[in-house]
């Protein structure tokens, strides 16, 4: 089963990917699938609609159970940020206050690697944050701060 | 989830925190801490603990004099920072946060200039730490006197009084023992010329004069000495891990070689009406600071004494005294610049509040 909704959140991340503009051979460079697998997502073959449905309610949990539970299934860092950020509808924007000590915690920490430490301060590229919040949970100065900045779709 | 591991090896340890991003590494090094709990105090997570250091440095039991909470910890190396004998360090992927420029360190320093140095080995002998290391050349005996000497081996009796009264023991003889055939007692007389001073005591004392020997220092004065070959050369050497920056050296050089940068300012007081004499300070002292000065010759006295010239305001003794009598005031920390506001403000909570 892990397989199928591995399959699922694939064809997903596939689907959003080319109505992107990214080319079938982008796609299947990009998943590490065989360019005819992309092609028959596309077309709606060699995929249970289930799997793509269970895949669907997962995109819709709350981010960092999306995020922790892909990783789970994929146990990939590069394949987990690809779909956890395609198929995320909402965007943030972390700010990190001065009374960050640059531990690093929240950098070894984000699944993403959506954070880096400048000269002792973390900071947080909203290109890659999916909103988990796992960094502010785990900092222990406070100092991270994750906002929603608009609900898209 | 990253975890932190904890590895103790006897009284050193060693924190861990290693991700697929980076491997954060703080090793503490008990031998090297001496016990003034700044790790403690600037730690932003309450993660070190100070033992009871007094009891520790005075019963020599096998505890480590600070304590670390994995739990706590989070591997950010405030710690480290600011450890006046770098007891602690943070390494990321294997490399020292000091010797990365975004983070602060102590500027303190001790240096000794070959240029000036005289090799008297003081500092050496001084050096609280034993971290100085002085080796040096010495000139050449043979070259700083010259003379002549010249034994008459027609007139020596052998006697043998010349080779033990040589105070340099240049002169070797070898005995022969008389026989029926060479009834006399003989010997084969040789001055070592390399090992002569020309001090003339063998000419004074032969009774038979037969050495003839003149120094050329005393008929001359010392015009044809090289003043090169009278130098006393050599190198020294400070072991920065054992070195406390405490200026020793540079107080106790009698021609201003050392030279040494202290990262503290500050004062210490003493409460004389609260001091009960009993020395812990001054076992825990990294500095000799502390000393109970003889009231007369031979009885040890009981008023504690400080010289601050030696004082890196480490706060050991304050920490180790058991009845508080000891005040150890920082009013500079000095430190190289970084544009952590939150270090920064730690670093500078160091000086005692006023």
């Amino acid at each position: 089963m892990p397989k199928h909704i591995v399959s699922g959140l694939k064809y997903l991340t596939a689907v959003e990917l080319i109505r992107e503009g990214l080319s079938q051979k982008e796609v299947a460079k990009i998943l590490e699938i065989d360019r005819s697998t992309v092609s028959h997502y596309l077309n709606g073959r060699n995929l249970s609609w289930n799997s793509i449905e269970v895949a669907e309610i997962i995109t819709k949990f709350c981010p960092k159970d999306f995020l922790t539970l892909t990783y789970a299934l994929l146990n990939d860092s590069e394949k987990t940020r690809v779909i956890v950020k395609t198929c995320s509808k909402k965007s943030y924007k972390g700010s990190v206050e001065e009374s960050c000590i640059g531990c690093g915690l929240c950098v070894d920490t984000c699944l993403l690697n959506a954070i880096v430490l400048d000269d002792l301060k973390a900071r947080v590229d909203s290109d890659w944050c999916n909103g988990c919040n796992m960094c502010r949970d785990v900092c222990p100065t406070d100092s991270i701060k994750i906002l929603e900045v608009n609900n898209g779709y | 989830m990253v975890t932190n591991t904890k590895e103790v090896k006897g009284k050193d340890i060693c924190v861990q925190r290693v991700s697929p991003e980076e491997k954060r590494e703080l090793a503490y090094k008990d031998d090297v801490c001496v016990g003034c709990g700044i790790c403690a105090k600037i730690c932003p997570t309450e993660a070190i603990e100070l033992g009871e250091i007094g009891a520790i440095e005075r019963t020599g039991v096998d505890e480590s004099k600070i304590s670390i909470d994995e739990t706590k910890c989070v591997l950010c190396g405030m710690c480290s920072s600011p450890c006046p004998v770098d007891a602690l360090d943070l390494k990321l992927d294997e490399k020292s946060i000091k010797d990365m420029a975004e983070y602060p360190k102590l500027i303190k320093s001790a240096e000794i200039s070959d240029d000036l140095c005289i090799y008297c080995k003081a500092c050496e002998t001084a050096c609280p730490r034993d971290a100085i290391t002085i080796a040096r050349i010495l000139p050449e005996r043979s070259k700083l006197v010259t003379g002549e000497i010249e034994i008459d081996k027609d007139t020596c009796i052998s006697c043998g009084i010349c080779e033990e009264m040589c105070p340099a023991d240049a002169i070797e003889m070898e005995h022969h023992e008389p026989t029926s055939s060479d009834p006399t007692v003989s010997s084969d007389i040789k001055v070592d010329k390399e090992k002569c001073v020309y001090c003339l005591i063998c000419r004074k004392s032969c009774p038979v004069d037969a050495i003839k020997a003149v120094c050329r220092s005393c008929s001359y004065g010392d015009y044809d000495l090289n003043p090169e070959d009278t130098e006393t050369t050599g190198s020294s050497f400070i072991d920065e891990e054992a070195c406390v920056n405490c200026g020793w050296c540079q107080e106790i050089c009698p021609v201003d070689a050392a030279k040494v940068e202290k990262a503290f300012e500050g004062e210490l007081t003493i409460n004389q009406d609260k001091c009960e004499a009993c020395g812990t300070c001054v076992d825990i002292c990294p500095c000799n600071v502390l000393s109970f000065p003889e009231e007369e010759f031979g009885v040890q006295g009981d008023k504690l004494q400080a010289d601050e010239r030696f004082c890196i305001y480490c706060g050991a003794c304050e920490n180790a005294c058991p009845v508080e009598a000891i005040d150890v005031k920082r009013t500079a920390v000095k430190h190289t610049p970084t544009k952590s506001k939150s270090w920064e403000k730690q670093l500078s909570e160091l000086k005692t509040q006023t």
